[in-house]
């Protein structure tokens, strides 16, 4: 047990190493960008003494001081929970985004819930068909999937199930012009319309992944000369499977899950953009178009850290799996 | 499971391998069993399904590059004003808003799409295999520091990383979409192969290379490269697939390249055009089916070139 705490330990302490390192990347990355962030915030009217302003703004941003000094002051305001004001809204940053994070993360919890229990199950079925239709069925169709650009099978859904059927609404998380609260039956149903075709997209789009590296892993536990002795035992197919097959194939699958975090969320902003879902990834692209670096900043550090605790998880789940990897 | 009756290529390729060097009976039979081996290797990749199907996709788009101008008759930026026609004889996929015929669009977007690939796949892979390979040989710190370095890449959010370097650089050409997409993509490479190192560096004829006296890099270059080859190149494939899809998304995010038409982009423009709404839906369709088609066949072939050089795979 002694090798457990002192594994976790070290998972701990590189995991805080590595966030303090993309803060240090995010520091660099938006201090070498070209452009002068305290122009950027200077109005253009007429009438208005532009200098003042523009000074107002260098000594309120901190850029008159060493880089040495900003780089202390940006970590001790990240750590206070100062993100910073957006150049495009003029509102702090968090403000700015909290709703948007709600979103987005409604909309990758129903997604990456349906699609980790989806491809688990589809990968067990074509493991144990292995080399049958089903297999190559399942299997075909992932691959299929995996070389799709997400924002495209969105586009073509869109096309299908908004622009001929005219079945489902195409943009928004809900109609427009209404607000979620007070939350009503209706409103619950129109969010959930809403819904439907960027989860289906998300979940389609990151469904392969889950279901080639389960059945990968599955069969090659399977090929193991200790299923041979299960069977020989006298086991039934359904005893192999559930004690002997599935819980050694489990790790890969949890590691790819933790993998999947970055590339979930990547095309979770893919979606968002192409249903013009108001979530994080929207915000994003937006703030990107318009150079707005204090958000862009604040989503890179979010970002780097939900994967950085994702990964963390994994490692943890992953030791608790099994007792192998504490001892080595 | 190969099929020992269908070896095509092993005896043809030995046959013109010795032939090729008649004149000098060593190096004819040193060609001679390369080619041979090389033989065997594409009887055994073609033998999968995944390899057949996914070499026919990509040398079909090869040809495509080559022959595009014979395809289709009409010029790709010259505007005409039959904007937005639906498909017709003359028009297979319609017109797009300034009334370019969008086969020929998507076509002349081939070059560009897979020389994004490709390139990209250079850049990453020799990075990732460097970082890899030195890291898994040094070991003890700088291995520490490497790979917290490569866990930040791993970690930061791919497309928001790209989009960001994408956003600095001024002036977007290809060539430095290719440079911001193999910088961003070699870490899974350094894992692998940092992996795959530690594993063959405790072997022993490393041991006896180092007593024999040689050095640190002819050691890397002369036993662990080699070593290390077969599994990195599936990857290699994969990779083409994936900065492909890279460049369409950055593309369709207004952050791809600006000299060329890739297909990203060209689905871009259709979106922008709002093709998804009112149509020509070809134009919004045929761009994204070509670069699903490409990546499937270099996924295939990555799965199939698996398959057959890493034979412990073989038995599934």
């Amino acid at each position: 047990m002694a090798s457990f705490r002192k594994i976790l330990t070290k998972r701990v302490f590189n995991a805080l190493i590595t966030i303090i390192l993309i803060m240090l990347v995010n520091f660099l990355l938006f201090r070498v960008m070209p452009g002068d962030p305290a122009l950027l915030m200077t109005p253009r009217q007429p009438g208005v003494n532009m200098d003042a302003i523009y000074w107002r703004n260098v000594e309120t941003m901190g850029l008159n001081d060493t880089l040495d000094v900003q780089l202390v002051k940006y970590f001790v305001s990240t750590f206070q929970g100062d993100w910073g004001i957006s150049y495009t809204w003029e509102r702090p940053v968090i403000e700015v985004l909290g709703n948007a994070i709600c979103w987005t993360v409604l909309l990758l919890g129903v997604a990456s819930t349906i699609t980790f229990v989806a491809g688990i199950i589809l990968g067990k079925i074509a493991a144990f068909r292995r080399g049958k239709t089903t297999d190559v069925a399942i299997t075909g169709f992932g691959l299929f999937f995996y070389g799709m650009p997400i924002f495209w099978f969105g586009i073509v859904l869109m096309v299908i199930f908004v622009s001929t059927l005219h079945l489902l609404p195409g943009s928004g998380y809900m109609e427009s012009g209404t607000t979620p609260f007070p939350l009503t039956f209706d409103k619950v149903v129109d969010i959930l319309k809403h819904m439907i075709l960027p989860v289906t997209t998300l979940v389609v789009g990151s469904l392969a992944g889950i279901i080639l590296i389960q059945r990968n892993s599955l069969v090659d536990v399977l090929t193991e000369e200790y299923i041979v002795t299960a069977y020989a035992k006298g086991l039934s197919e359904k005893q192999v499977m559930k004690r002997h097959a599935t819980p050694n194939a489990r790790l890969p699958v949890v590691t790819t899950i933790a993998m999947d975090t970055a590339f979930i969320l990547g095309g979770a902003f893919q979606v968002e953009v192409v249903f013009s879902y108001k979530g994080l990834g929207l915000t994003t692209v937006e703030a990107i178009w318009k150079y707005d670096f204090p958000m862009l900043q604040f989503i890179f550090f979010i970002g780097g850290v939900a994967v950085v605790i994702a990964n963390l998880i994994a490692d943890i789940v992953i030791l608790k799996l099994d007792p192998r990897v504490s001892i080595t | 499971m190969a099929n020992k009756k269908k070896s095509r290529f092993e005896a043809r390729f030995e046959r013109w391998g010795r032939g090729l060097f008649k004149f000098n009976p060593h190096l004819s039979d040193k060609v001679g069993l390369q080619a041979r081996n090389f033989g065997r290797t594409t009887d055994l990749f073609l033998a999968t399904w995944m390899g057949k199907i996914g070499l026919g996709i990509i040398v079909f788009f090869l040809a495509v590059v080559v022959y595009a101008d014979l395809f289709v008759p009409y010029d790709r930026y010259a505007s005409t004003d039959y904007t937005f026609e639906e498909s017709s004889w003359e028009h297979p996929f319609g017109t797009d808003q300034r009334g370019r015929d969008i086969l020929t669009r998507t076509l002349h977007g081939t070059k560009a799409s897979l020389t994004v690939g490709l390139a990209a796949m250079a850049i990453s892979m020799g990075i990732g295999t460097g970082v890899g390979l030195l890291s898994g040989y040094w070991g003890g710190w700088k291995d520490e520091v490497i790979m917290r370095v490569n866990d930040v890449f791993l970690s930061i959010p791919w497309l928001v990383l790209m989009l960001v370097i994408s956003s600095v650089l001024d002036a977007r050409s290809l060539v430095t979409v290719i440079i911001v997409i193999g910088v961003t993509g070699w870490s899974t490479t350094a894992r692998i192969v940092r992996s795959q190192v530690l594993s063959i560096k405790t072997r022993q004829f490393i041991e006896r290379a180092r007593a024999i006296g040689s050095g640190d890099m002819h050691i890397i270059k002369k036993h662990i490269f080699p070593n290390v080859v077969p599994l990195i190149f599936a990857n290699a494939i994969l990779t083409i697939a994936i900065s492909i899809l890279s460049e369409s998304t950055l593309s369709f995010l207004k952050m791809g390249p600006q000299d060329v038409e890739t297909w990203g982009r060209l689905l871009d423009e259709a979106y922008t055009w709002s093709a998804a709404t009112t149509g020509p839906y070809a134009y919004i369709i045929m761009p994204g089916l070509c670069i699903v088609t490409v990546v499937l066949g270099f996924t295939f072939i990555g799965y199939a070139m698996d398959e057959v050089l890493n034979p412990k795979l073989r038995k599934r």
